[in-house]
């Protein structure tokens, strides 16, 4: 019989916008029981991107695998609870403005007195220590604040636009969970918790880190190099048949050059001595770019994909959505799934892309309502009567589902 | 070498590191944290040595900035695994390794005869990773990926740049590192696991499929909430990343300006002097705001033009909208909140010398990750593992050498 890999770890979710939650999801994904602590008053700003706050596309996908305990934490009493389920955990994870969680009394100062070997990351945008510390952490701004976003740009664009996704924040959550992962085994082997002070800019310094020898080293400035690549060519995004479609198309070997050119039926130009070799192909880029351009815009992405894929030549859609939802690969790994969510109904979301051969993971559970599982928890956790539940909601303590 | 720092969470554990520049990424971040690493490189070196930027701008086996950066705190020996001799010895490694992690493609461990069941045999405590590019199997199976192709399927590239323009490539291996780092997961969660369940594992891990989840979970999940039965299908998926988050000129540089909320959005109007033309109740609404996105841009920029970048962060602070300065990596580098933190990290190596390396993401009370020695020249440990550990003499070591296994 099977068992999932974090089987009897429990997590206290303080989680707000997409890195903790997004940990939390992951934790819950590998079988820890998490549990996010959230209520009316004080709500995670991802439910309130919509009218609806259980029915935001965001929220439900980064919340998946985890409950909702729906209690006030500016009461007393709503604080009791939590420190008594705080007791009984191994993780605390907190993502809150800068000075929220001590003002709270959750400070990791104070749960180590509750629970002295739990593992406590706080992800803040800058960490301690320097004069940005309690500076809110949306993940744009890190990429700016990082040196991130200066790079992420075509070399002839006034200024870095940036992406609809939020990163570093998705990237920072992982770099949480593998935090909390080597401190959980850490303390499984010396009874040891600890704290982790995480920074969400040095996250996206890490990501890149050679282009920051290039200054602590060279003492260049590093300079975007766009979708070019200093060896290989060609090596760029192409335009395609319709509005705003495109391939990706790199090419890093002579071999693969030749079967490039085949591949597209030899047209002369495929021929020229120029384009022979690597060098020329690179100084030659802007017109091998032009030309492989003129020959993709009256055609499908998807047919340039598979017919230079099937060359021998790394090629692929620059995928959207309905890309994703009709790609036959991502429907071998099984890699979406549906999930019939008791608000929203039937929606497709990423499912768990770990295999592992011993410890598979559980399906996916779909996201909370906010305090869906307040009742639960009250009495599974916190072996409380349904009178006391009842007094507690009555008072406002605490919060269930409608 | 400075060796007075405290252990890391991983320390007393052994990952044999067969990956090339897609999976370095990866066994670095264990061996930041304190695992003994122990990156295994055919004789001729692994390609990941010729990946630019280059110390000094001189391509060189050992002076490859991507190299040097992604196999710090590794140490490093030679073997052919192609060699009768060398499968022996990966054998003898994968007694007493605790992780190996590879990245060759399906089936090239098994043909080899060093599949997962071979080695589990001779050691069951074994963790096994493999990354493929498309899966161990289905219709893209020998697919080739690349960094540029991999992050166009990701599903990010699409909303990346301008709305006018090319989509446009993430800086780094963005596709790689997100694969690199759930592959982290699932080793660490194996680890945790191991005792309780007696016995190591099997992980398979493939860039197609992680990297969505890396990197832009949202994006099928946003478009699946956006269809209505028998409705009109949602608009395509644009970037939008100017219009949700602009980025307006001021004094001396850019800032990016993250107005979501009507809270921020009065904010924002607040730092800029609370001008006329921004207190129109209309701009109060993000849709709106969205939708005249160019028009908003032409009247705001009157306004950051009169501050300095710092001027805008901190009155964004004070006044509750989140505004950042887009620094360039130098101002990064410089900046109080890195230098106050310590993340840049002296590290010394045999050939480019002194070199100051970003660090670990985080600070750790207990048991800290961070750069303890500088990237392996090629086959520098091969006499301190294979003479020290595996008892091969010093005269089989240069037979073994000559012969094309080390």
């Amino acid at each position: 019989m099977s068992r999932s890999a974090l089987e009897g770890v429990m997590v206290i979710s303080l989680g707000t916008g997409a890195v903790v939650p997004d940990a939390g999801k992951i934790l819950g994904e590998l079988g820890a029981n998490v549990i996010k602590i959230e209520s009316s008053e004080h709500q995670d700003f991802v439910r309130t991107l919509s009218v609806k706050k259980n029915d935001v596309a965001g929220f439900n996908e980064t919340n998946r695998n985890k409950r909702s305990f729906g209690v006030d934490l500016r009461t007393e009493k709503g604080k009791d609870l939590v420190r008594r389920l705080i007791k009984m955990s191994d993780v605390v994870a907190e993502n809150f403005r800068g000075g929220v969680v001590k003002s709270l009394g959750f400070d990791y100062e104070s749960v180590r007195k509750l629970k002295p070997d739990i593992v406590y990351i706080s992800s803040q945008g800058f960490g301690r220590g320097g004069p940005h510390a309690d500076y809110p952490a949306y993940g744009p701004m890190l990429a700016s604040a990082s040196g991130m976003l200066s790079l992420w740009k075509q070399p002839e664009d006034p200024f870095p636009a940036g992406s609809n996704s939020p990163l570093p924040d998705f990237m920072a959550s992982k770099f949480a969970v593998i935090a909390i992962l080597a401190a959980l085994d850490y303390k499984r082997r010396t009874g040891k918790g600890q704290f982790i002070d995480m920074a969400q800019t040095e996250v996206a310094a890490a990501l890149m880190g050679e282009r920051y020898l290039e200054y602590t080293m060279n003492k260049q400035v590093p300079q975007p190099l766009g979708n070019r690549c200093s060896y290989a060519a060609p090596h760029g995004c192409y335009p395609c048949q319709g509005i705003d479609n495109w391939v990706a198309i790199s090419v890093f070997t002579n071999e693969e050059w030749r079967s490039f050119g085949k591949a597209i039926g030899d047209p002369a130009w495929t021929k020229d001595h120029k384009f022979a070799y690597m060098p020329g192909r690179l100084k030659n880029a802007d017109e091998l770019d032009k030309r492989i351009a003129e020959w993709t815009a009256t055609r499908v992405a998807k047919e340039v994909m598979d017919m230079l894929q099937g060359a021998g030549v790394a090629a692929g859609v620059v995928q959207r959505a309905p890309d994703t939802m009709s790609d036959p690969q991502i429907a071998f790994d099984k890699a979406l799934i549906e999930l019939d969510h008791s608000v929203v109904g039937k929606r497709l979301y990423p499912n768990i892309p770990f295999h592992m051969s011993e410890t598979p993971p559980a399906p996916s559970r779909t996201a909370p309502l906010l305090g869906q599982h307040t009742e639960e928890i009250c009495r599974e956790l916190l072996k409380m009567s349904e009178g006391e539940i009842e007094k507690l909601k009555t008072e406002k303590v605490l919060e269930s589902a409608e | 070498m400075v060796t007075k720092e405290r252990e890391g969470a991983l320390t007393g554990y052994r990952v044999l590191d067969l990956t090339d520049s897609r999976g370095a990424y990866c066994t670095k971040l264990l061996a930041d944290m304190g695992a003994d690493v122990i990156k295994i490189e055919p004789p001729q070196g692994d390609q990941g040595r010729n990946v630019p930027p280059f110390f000094h701008n001189e391509p060189h086996p050992e002076k490859s900035f991507y190299f040097l950066y992604r196999n710090a705190n590794k140490r490093g020996i030679t073997l052919n695994l192609e060699s009768d001799e060398g499968k022996d010895i990966l054998k003898k490694l994968a007694k007493s390794a605790d992780v190996l992690v590879e990245n060759f493609g399906p089936g090239y461990m098994e043909n080899l005869g060093l599949g997962y069941e071979m080695l589990k045999g001779i050691n069951p405590k074994l963790i096994m990773a493999g990354i493929t590019e498309f899966g161990l199997d289905g219709p893209y199976r020998n697919y080739k990926g690349s960094n540029i192709v991999d992050f166009a399927l990701s599903g990010v590239m699409i909303t990346s740049g301008y709305n006018s323009k090319v989509p446009t490539l993430l800086p780094g291996t963005p596709a790689y590192d997100a694969t690199s780092v759930a592959a982290d997961i699932e080793i660490l969660a194996a680890l945790y696991c191991r005792d309780a369940i007696g016995k190591g594992q099997r992980i398979d891990v493939s860039v197609h499929e992680t990297a969505r989840h890396g990197l832009y979970p949202w994006s099928v999940t946003i478009y699946s909430y956006s269809l209505t039965p028998g409705g009109p299908l949602p608009m395509p998926e644009g970037r939008l990343g100017a219009q949700i988050y602009p980025v307006y000129p001021c004094k001396d540089g850019f800032v990016r300006v993250i107005a979501i909320t009507p809270r921020n959005w009065q904010a924002l109007v607040r730092v800029l002097g609370s001008p006329d033309v921004l207190l129109l109740p209309d701009w109060e609404n993000f849709i709106y705001r969205v939708g005249n996105a160019d028009d908003l841009y032409a009247l705001v920029i009157e306004f950051t033009t009169k501050f300095t970048q710092i001027e805008l962060w901190e009155a964004g602070f004070r006044e509750g909208v989140p505004i950042a300065p887009i620094y360039d990596i130098p101002t990064f580098v410089n900046s109080a909140d890195a230098t106050a933190r310590q993340f840049f990290i002296e590290v010394d190596h045999p050939v480019t010398g002194k070199g100051q390396y970003p660090g670990s993401p985080y600070k750790w009370t207990e048991s800290p990750p961070s750069v303890r020695r500088a990237a392996p020249c090629l086959g520098q440990h091969n006499e301190e593992i294979y003479c020290g550990e595996l008892n091969i003499t010093k005269d089989d070591l240069i037979a073994l050498r000559y012969a094309g296994v080390l």
